[in-house]
C-alpha cells in the first residue's frame, strides 16, 4: 500500500474513534495493521510521520497520553495554518 | 509591574531557612509571569482553593512528552499565569553541571519563561516552571541548539535518573552514570513518544543505600550489588569499637542477623547477607564488598494512584551491568511488551504484576523463579507446578527408587 494511502487509513481510524475512545499509539498500530493486513512497523512509521508534521498529535488527559487529530488552535499555534 | 499584597506568603519568609517565597519575589521583580505567580499563590492560600488546570495538548511538534500543560482559571486577574506550562529538561547523569552551563540554561529560560525553576524535581529532570504556549517551540529550538533535550512526561518512559555513582562514591558497584546515559540514548523513542498505558520509570542506584530512592519510585530499580564476601579489617573494627557500640548499632540492626561480635572479632555469615549496606556505611574503614559486581533488578514500586503505593521487589537477583548493556535492554523490552499487552489505562507494571500474578509475568519475560524473588517467606506461593512438572517429577522419583541414585 502506498504510504499516503496508509496515512489516510490511519487518519480515518483515528477520526472514527473521536469522542468515543482515547487511542494509544499501540491501539492505532494494532487496529490499522489488522484492518489493512500490514505489519505494525509500517503503520508505526506512517503514524510517526503524521505526528511529526502535525497531521496527528499527542494529547494528555486523566493521567494518560493518547494520539488525536489536532485542533485548529493547535495547528495555528504551531504555525501550520494561518 | 503590579504590586501584590501578600501577608500569608510573607509569613513563609520568616525563620532562618531559605524560603521559596523570597526567591519567587526576587524573580517577580524582573519578570511579569513570576510576579503574577506570587499574587496567584497568595490568592490560592487566602481562598484555600487551587486554580490550576492540568493537561491538554501542549507540547512541541513531534514530541508527546516533556511539557506539562498548566493553565490558571484566573487568567484575567493574573494574565502572567494564564498559561504556566512546566518544561522538563533531560538532566545530565548524576546532575553534574558547570556554572557556565547553568547560566546558559537560566539565560534561555529568562528569555522565554517565568525564570522560575525547581531544580531538580523528584523525576530527576531539570524543571522549568511557567511558559506560555507560543513560547514553547522557540524555547525548545534554543535549548536543542545548545545540546539539551526534553525529558519525559505522560505515558512514556520517564527520564532515567541515577545516583552520583562512581563520580564521587566509593560504594558504587557499577557505573550508574554511564548506564543512565546509555539507556537514555537507547530508549529515545520511548522517552519522547508516549506509547504505554502509563508512565514507566528506570532509576539506577550504585548500591543498596539507594540515594536515588529507586526502590520506592521506579518501575525498574537497578541497584548495585556484589557476589563476594564482605572483607573485614579487624584492626579497624577495634578502632570503631572505641567510638561505637558495635553490637547495638551494627550487629543487632543487621536485617538478616548474619553478624556477630564477641568484643574482639567481628564475624559475618556471608551466605545469609542480603547486601543491605547498613554495616558497610557505618564501619566504612573496616568493611568492604568484594568479588564480582553487578546489579539486582527490582520492579514495581510506585506512588498510590490506581491502587496503593508499592515498593520494588526482586525480579533478577544478579545481572552484570556493563556496556553495551545488551542483557538489560532486552530485559526492559520484554517487560514493557508484557505490560503493554496486559495493562489497563493508568496501570503501572507493578500493579499489573499484582493483578496477573508473578507467575505469568516471569513466564512471559523468561526469568526463572528464584528464592530471592519471594517478598515474604511463606506468603508468595506464586509458582504452581504444571501437570508436566508433576509427571517429570514422578518419573525421576520412580527412576531414583529403581536405581537407588538420587538426582535431586
Amino acid at each position: 500500500m502506498d504510504i499516503n494511502e496508509l496515512k489516510d487509513k490511519i487518519y480515518a481510524f483515528v477520526e472514527a474513534a473521536k469522542g468515543k475512545k482515547k487511542l494509544k499509539e499501540k491501539d492505532i498500530i494494532k487496529g490499522v495493521s489488522a484492518e489493512q493486513g500490514l505489519t505494525p512497523e509500517e503503520v508505526k512509521k506512517a503514524m510517526r510521520e503524521m505526528i511529526d508534521v502535525g497531521k496527528l498529535m499527542y494529547s494528555y488527559g486523566g493521567g494518560a497520553s493518547s494520539v488525536e487529530i489536532p485542533s485548529e488552535e493547535y495547528l495555528r499555534e504551531k504555525g501550520l495554518i494561518k | 509591574m503590579k504590586k501584590y499584597n501578600t501577608p500569608l506568603l510573607d509569613d513563609l519568609e520568616k525563620g532562618p531557612w531559605p524560603s521559596f517565597v523570597t526567591e519567587m519575589k526576587k524573580a517577580g521583580k524582573k519578570n511579569e509571569m513570576a510576579n503574577d505567580a506570587v499574587g496567584h499563590l497568595e490568592k490560592c492560600y487566602s481562598t484555600k482553593k487551587g486554580y490550576w488546570k492540568h493537561g491538554g495538548i501542549v507540547g512541541v511538534l513531534g514530541y508527546g512528552g516533556g511539557v506539562i500543560g498548566r493553565y490558571s482559571e484566573l487568567g484575567e486577574e493574573f494574565p502572567g499565569v494564564a498559561h504556566f506550562h512546566t518544561v522538563r529538561l533531560n538532566q545530565p547523569s548524576g546532575w553534574f553541571y558547570t556554572s557556565k552551563v547553568l547560566r546558559e540554561i537560566c539565560d534561555i529560560w529568562d528569555k522565554y519563561g517565568s525564570g522560575l525553576t525547581n531544580v531538580h524535581g523528584s523525576t530527576g529532570d531539570l524543571v522549568l516552571l511557567g511558559c506560555r504556549t507560543e513560547a514553547l517551540e522557540p524555547l525548545f529550538a534554543e535549548y536543542s541548539s545548545r545540546g539539551w533535550d526534553l525529558g519525559g512526561s505522560g505515558s512514556d518512559m520517564r527520564t532515567p535518573s541515577c545516583c552520583v555513582g562512581p563520580g564521587r562514591c566509593e560504594w558504587a558497584n557499577y557505573n550508574t552514570l554511564e548506564a543512565c546515559y546509555q539507556i537514555t540514548q537507547e530508549f529515545q523513542d520511548e522517552l519522547h513518544r508516549p506509547m504505554f498505558a502509563y508512565k514507566s520509570k528506570i532509576k539506577f542506584a550504585g548500591c543498596a543505600c539507594d540515594c536515588v530512592a529507586s526502590a520506592a519510585r521506579a518501575d525498574f530499580s537497578v541497584i548495585g550489588t556484589w557476589k563476594g564476601d564482605i572483607k573485614i579489617d579487624q584492626k579497624e573494627v577495634k578502632n570503631y569499637a572505641n567510638k561505637m557500640d558495635i553490637n547495638a548499632e551494627i550487629v543487632d540492626m543487621c536485617p538478616t542477623k548474619c553478624m556477630s561480635y564477641n568484643g574482639k572479632e567481628l564475624k559475618i555469615n556471608n551466605s545469609e547477607c542480603n547486601r543491605c549496606m547498613h554495616c558497610i556505611t557505618r564501619m566504612t574503614k573496616a568493611l568492604r564488598p568484594s568479588g564480582e559486581r553487578g546489579v539486582t533488578i527490582c520492579m514495581g514500586s510506585k506512588a498510590p494512584i490506581v491502587v496503593g503505593s508499592l515498593l520494588s521487589w526482586v525480579i533478577v537477583p544478579f545481572m552484570k551491568m556493563e556496556p553495551p548493556y545488551t542483557e538489560f535492554k532486552a530485559f526492559v523490552r520484554k517487560c514493557w511488551e508484557w505490560w503493554d499487552d496486559n495493562a489497563k489505562p493508568r496501570e503501572r507494571i507493578g500493579e499489573v504484576i499484582e493483578a496477573k500474578g508473578m507467575r505469568s509475568f516471569l513466564e512471559a519475560i523468561g526469568v526463572p523463579p528464584q528464592p530471592q524473588q519471594i517478598r515474604e517467606p511463606r506468603k508468595d506461593p506464586f509458582i504452581f507446578y504444571t501437570d508436566e512438572d508433576i509427571a517429570r517429577f514422578k518419573a525421576k522419583e520412580a527412576e531414583e527408587k529403581k536405581t537407588g541414585k538420587y538426582k535431586f
